[in-house]
């Protein structure tokens, strides 16, 4: 059974999105997880489980930053925090993490998400052999490696169906920095402010770019939207479909998780046409917030064209 | 007298002329990469016989190499790992740099002996980190270039695996290994040898409300020019800060640059070797000689820092505006022999010079002597008044004694071109 996970911004988001029928909510707060639609203080986080389960679905919880000393002394208690709420897994990028979470011997499932390190199975592998349950797979793994990669697999994958990818992540506050050089003044860095960057001689593109207590995070110029090869995903198989709502509106977030929800469940059935795909992609489409566009990302390049 | 752990300086090797210069110079180990599994596609990359010519070479004069196999690997790229780490091992490599947990696995199971360090791509930030890979049989981790000094201390109150920092040379802006903006932009897997510096571009920065609608947010530098958006770190050197560094705890201090020159290599080196044994001789009477530093700035290509070793890099640590203008030194030439007898000094060019330059010899040891030519001989012993062929031998005269391999730069001065 395919299994899909929505990251969310808030509860009233959580509780829209598990009606249309998302199996998992992925949240976390950012001092622990990288790159959240919101990041949820321990009361909130405590809120937002409790409602997920009792709609009888599941909650994912970020723990994938990178920690430096000042934050892995924390680690272990939040780890027994989640624990201590019933948390159906966490993702963890830091093996010190990985090393606590061992340590404190908690009945956490945790799955192994290092962004764009994870590119192979025998990695994958490794991870298992340490505990991990699942692992995240890389954005940039194109589906021709998909084929070779998952058979080989010993525990699932999770890839980003739909989504902003993440393409940087600098420890420094690159905008802050540039904006103190010239000396102008901005209110603020973050998501929210939408600030993108384009390549020299291609204005065409835009890289979303900003700042927040883990650093600056760079995104590629386009989304994901991987509902025109969703037949394909499903047939690798990959069993756990990532959508996140970093960028998405709120509201229209929900139906592109609709709409997916519908590709899966049509899938199982055998009755997924390329006709109602092309109706599903469009649900994608219209649901884009108006500055930002989709495409399939590394999903159609041929890894031989990758130097 | 206070007794301290003294640290190895790591220096690149490009070459196997760099290898063995960068020893000369005083390099306690030096990495290199093989033809497998480096990140450094460009560089000279060594077969298994250049390994064990290096590695003979190394151990001859009690040094030490290291192979970096630091890619982040694909499905497919793995086939014959586990052999080509035996190959390195049985080659007379002291140990292997890794990030892949793939590649770490292989080495560790595949090539029993061969120690393996855990590179700096794989962003080791904290000691729990250090200590999981320690559990796993590793050596020795490179840390991230985003832990500071004083991270580093705490570290290592929590953990006895070797400790190896960057020192010097060119920085990823970003958390290495967690950067693809290569792969998004010009299809050049960063993590695999092809990054492109994407990040040392120039970008418009702007809001977009809708698609295509750019509201531009570049200022304007102090020159009232229009300042681009860039991810461009100025380059690490951290030779004002040795002792912090020693005492901290860290095993070994690395130098950045496999694609850099045989003039990079020989001075920076020299001048880390020399700041090192000079602190770990006598840590209470250290200070650091100025004319290290002026060493260091004859073969930078970049403005320095000390990145985040005492905290986040602001606006001073990028590349930002124009570049301060300094004096550029080329490398000229390698003495072949010196003739106390009649004070002449036969020489390699390596880029052009000629009678009225002032050049600079410098040796292993930091042996240092300045002059200008004041007459030049081609090896027939015809008076010429440059010498401007590649590996062209001369002669000149030159009163202070100077040894074979000493090399020799000069201040880069634009020359008129001269009327036809």
């Amino acid at each position: 059974m395919t299994e899909i996970i929505a990251s969310v911004a808030s509860i009233e988001q959580a509780e829209a999105l598990m009606a249309v029928g998302v199996d998992t909510i992925y949240a976390g707060e950012d001092y622990f997880g990288l790159r959240l639609p919101h990041s949820f203080d321990r009361t909130e986080l405590a809120d937002l489980i409790k409602v997920v389960h009792q709609a009888g679905k599941k909650i994912q919880v970020a723990v994938n930053a990178i920690f430096h000393n000042d934050r892995i002394v924390h680690v272990a208690d939040y780890l027994n925090y989640l624990a201590a709420q019933n948390v159906d897994r966490v993702t963890i990028g830091d093996p010190g993490a990985i090393r606590i979470l061992q340590k404190e011997a908690l009945s956490l499932p945790y799955w192994y998400d290092g962004a764009d390190l994870v590119t192979n199975s025998r990695q994958v592998n490794f991870w298992a052999a340490h505990g991990a349950q699942g692992a995240v797979i890389a954005n940039e793994v194109p589906y021709k490696e998909l084929q070779a990669l998952v058979p080989n697999l010993e525990v699932p994958i999770q890839i980003l169906t739909y989504g902003a990818a993440n393409i940087h992540q600098s420890g420094r506050p690159l905008l802050t920095n540039y904006f103190n050089y010239v000396q102008t003044y901005q209110d603020r860095m973050d998501r929210e402010k939408g600030l993108f960057i384009s390549e020299p001689r291609k204005p065409e593109t835009h890289y979303s770019i900003y700042e927040d207590i883990n650093g600056t995070h760079v995104f590629a110029t386009n989304d994901v939207n991987l509902m025109p090869r969703i037949q394909a995903v499903y047939d690798l198989p990959i069993t756990h479909w990532f959508l996140d709502g970093l960028y998405a509106d709120k509201i229209g977030f929900v139906k592109v998780a609709k709409a997916f929800v519908q590709a899966r469940d049509l899938l199982a059935q055998g009755q997924l046409t390329s006709m109602i795909v092309a109706d599903l992609d469009q649900i994608v489409r219209a649901n884009q917030p108006q500055n930002r566009e989709v495409d399939t990302g590394f999903f159609d390049i041929d890894p031989a064209d990758v130097k | 007298m206070k007794q301290l752990q003294k640290p190895e300086v790591l220096a690149p090797a490009g070459t196997m002329e760099k290898l063995k210069i960068a020893i000369d110079y005083g390099a306690d180990a030096v990495y290199i990469g093989g033809d497998a599994y480096g990140l450094r596609s460009r560089a000279g990359n060594f077969s298994f016989e250049e390994m064990q010519a290096g590695a003979d070479y190394a151990h001859a004069h009690h040094a030490k190499v290291y192979v970096a196999a630091n890619i982040v690997a694909h499905e497919g790229d793995l086939a014959g790992a586990g052999d080509y780490f035996r190959q390195v091992r049985d080659h007379g490599i002291d140990a292997v740099i890794v990030s892949d947990p793939s590649l770490v696995e292989t080495a560790i199971t595949q090539a029993p002996g061969l120690a393996v360090h855990l590179s700096t791509q794989a962003s080791a930030t904290n000691w729990e980190t250090l200590n999981f890979w320690q559990d796993e049989g590793l050596e020795r981790i490179v840390l991230a270039r985003e832990v500071g000094v004083a991270e580093i201390k705490e570290i290592r109150k929590h953990t006895d695996i070797e400790i190896e920092a960057f020192i010097h040379g060119a920085m990823c802006i970003g958390y290495s290994g967690r950067c693809v903006l290569s792969n998004h932009m010009g299809l050049r897997d960063a993590n695999r040898g092809g990054c492109a510096q994407n990040c040392r571009w120039k970008y418009d920065l702007f809001e977009m409300p809708t698609l295509g609608d750019h509201e531009s947010l570049l200022g304007q530098n102090s020159q009232g020019k229009t300042e681009d958006f860039s991810m461009s770190a100025v380059d690490m050197s951290m030779i004002e800060h040795i002792p912090d560094l020693v005492e901290a705890g860290v095993n070994s201090l690395k130098i950045e640059g496999r694609m850099k020159t045989v003039h990079y290599v020989s001075t920076v080196a020299n001048v880390y070797h020399k700041a090192v044994a000079d602190y770990c001789a006598d840590p209470e009477h250290y200070t650091l000689d100025p004319k290290l530093v002026d060493e260091l700035w004859k073969v930078a290509q970049r403005e320095m820092s000390t990145g985040f070793y005492y905290g986040t890099p602001d606006e001073n640590d990028e590349l930002f505006g124009q570049r301060r203008k300094r004096p550029r030194y080329k490398f000229v030439g390698q003495v072949l022999a010196y003739d106390s007898a009649t004070h002449t000094v036969t020489v390699q060019q390596r880029n052009n010079f000629g009678i009225g330059d002032k050049i600079e010899f410098y040796g292993p040891e930091f042996t240092h002597h300045e002059q200008t030519v004041a007459d030049l001989y081609d090896e027939d012993g015809v008076a010429i008044e440059r010498a401007p062929h590649a590996m062209q031998v001369v002669t000149f005269t030159c009163d202070t004694p100077v040894a074979k391999g000493d090399f020799i730069r000069a201040q880069e001065v634009k020359r008129p071109v001269s009327a036809r």
